[in-house]
C-alpha cells in the first residue's frame, strides 16, 4: 500500500511566519456614513456609533466603531480601480463573484499557499480587542501566516488548517485588535 | 433586540455580582431574511453569489439556499460581548468555531455562560462559554471568551485596554 503523501510540504511549512507589508486598510479613515451602513447591517443601534453628543459623555470620549469594524475596511474596492465584478464575469461568465475580485487585492497580501487543496472553509476565529477606532482615524493592517497544521479527514483525505494573524493599528501605532482567522483547505 | 435607548445607560454589570454557572442575558436576532443577508453583502462589498443568488447557491454550490455570511457571524459575537460589558467593562477576547450554516428563516440567540472568574492585577476577568444557537437548538458558533468587568471599589478597567501583567 502506497504511503500517503503529506499535504504539509516543506515549501508550505516554510511559509509559517511569513509577514506581509503593513498597509493602510482604507482610503479616507473612519467615516460616518460607512459606519451607519455597517452598524445597521449588524443590527446594533448603539448610540456610541452615531450620537456625537452622547458619545462624548462616554468613556470613549466620542463616536467609536463596533468592535471589529476595522477588520473589514480593506475588503472594499478603491475608486478608480478596474471594476473587479465586470472583470470577474468577463473572465468567467459563471464566476462565483469573488474569484477575480480577490486577485485585485494584492496590497498587503500574503503569498498563496501552494497546495492542490482548493476547497476553503472558515474554521474559526480568535479575536483580541484593545481599542475602538473613532471618526477620522486611519487604520493599518499587517497580516502574518501564524500557523499551518495538517489534519486527516474522516475519509482519510488530507486537510490543512491555516491560521492568518492580522494586527490592526491606528495612525499612532496603537493596536486596535488582533484577528486570527483559521481556514480549512481540503 | 436591544434598543438605542437601552444602550445609552445600561446598568453596569460588576465582577462582584457574577457567579460561575450564571447565564448572561441573551441577544436574539431575526428571523433572518434574504434581505438581511443582502444588506451585509452590500455593506461589505462581498460579492460571493452564494449569499444573494439563490439559483447559484442551490444549483452551482449544492447548498439548501443562500447562506448567512461567516463574516457577519464573526461581527455579531464581539458586538454581543460589548453589550454585556457596557458601559465601563471591556470585551477582551473571544474565539469561536463556525459549525452549522445559518440560513434565511433562522432566529439566532447569542448566549454566554460564566465558567470562571479571577481577579488579576486589580482587574475582574470573567471567562465565558459562548455561542449562537438557532431556534432548533443547533449551535452554530461554539466558543469561549474572556471579558473584563469593573470591581466595586477597584481600579477602572483601562481604555485603551491593557491586559493584566503576565496574561
Amino acid at each position: 500500500m502506497a504511503e500517503r503523501k503529506s499535504a504539509l510540504t516543506d515549501e508550505i511549512r516554510g511559509l509559517i511566519g511569513v509577514t506581509a507589508e503593513r498597509v493602510e486598510a482604507n482610503l479616507w479613515g473612519i467615516e460616518r456614513e460607512d459606519l451607519r451602513r455597517f452598524t445597521q447591517a449588524i443590527m446594533d443601534p448603539d448610540p456610541r456609533y452615531w450620537d456625537e453628543a452622547f458619545a462624548r459623555t462616554t468613556r470613549f470620549g466620542g463616536i467609536v466603531t463596533p468592535p471589529i469594524y476595522c477588520t473589514y475596511l480593506s475588503r472594499k474596492t478603491p475608486p478608480g480601480a478596474d471594476d473587479p465584478i465586470t472583470r470577474a464575469f468577463l473572465e468567467n461568465p459563471n464566476s462565483d463573484g469573488i474569484g477575480g475580485v480577490e486577485r485585485s487585492e494584492s496590497r498587503g497580501a500574503l503569498p498563496p499557499i501552494p497546495t492542490d487543496l482548493k476547497r476553503i472553509m472558515n474554521a474559526g476565529n480568535e479575536i483580541e480587542l484593545y481599542k475602538y477606532p473613532t471618526l477620522g482615524d486611519r487604520i493599518f493592517s499587517q497580516a502574518k501566516i501564524a500557523d499551518i497544521k495538517e489534519r486527516v479527514g474522516k475519509d482519510g483525505s488530507p486537510m490543512l488548517i491555516i491560521t492568518i494573524e492580522t494586527v490592526y493599528t491606528d495612525q499612532n501605532g496603537q493596536v486596535l485588535c488582533i484577528l486570527r482567522a483559521s481556514s480549512l483547505r481540503r | 433586540m436591544v434598543t438605542a435607548d437601552e444602550l445609552r445607560k445600561p446598568p453596569q454589570r460588576y465582577y462582584d455580582d457574577v457567579t460561575v454557572g450564571q447565564q448572561m442575558p441573551p441577544l436574539v436576532l431575526g428571523p433572518m431574511t434574504t434581505t438581511h443577508v443582502f444588506r451585509w453583502s452590500a455593506a461589505m462589498e462581498n460579492w460571493h453569489r452564494i449569499h444573494y443568488d439563490q439559483s447559484f447557491a442551490v444549483y452551482h454550490d449544492g447548498l439548501p439556499t443562500v447562506l448567512i455570511q461567516g463574516s457577519w457571524k464573526q461581527s455579531i459575537m464581539p458586538r454581543y460581548l460589548k453589550d454585556l460589558c457596557l458601559p465601563d467593562g471591556w470585551p477582551w477576547k473571544v474565539s469561536f468555531q463556525h459549525r452549522a450554516m445559518i440560513v434565511p428563516g433562522d432566529t439566532i440567540t447569542c448566549w454566554a455562560t460564566v465558567t470562571g472568574q479571577h481577579e488579576t492585577d486589580g482587574l475582574g476577568l470573567v471567562d465565558l462559554d459562548v455561542g449562537m444557537r438557532l431556534q432548533n437548538d443547533v449551535e452554530t458558533c461554539p466558543g469561549t471568551a474572556t471579558i473584563v468587568l469593573p470591581i466595586r471599589g477597584g481600579r477602572p478597567v483601562p481604555y485603551p485596554f491593557v491586559p493584566p501583567k503576565g496574561l
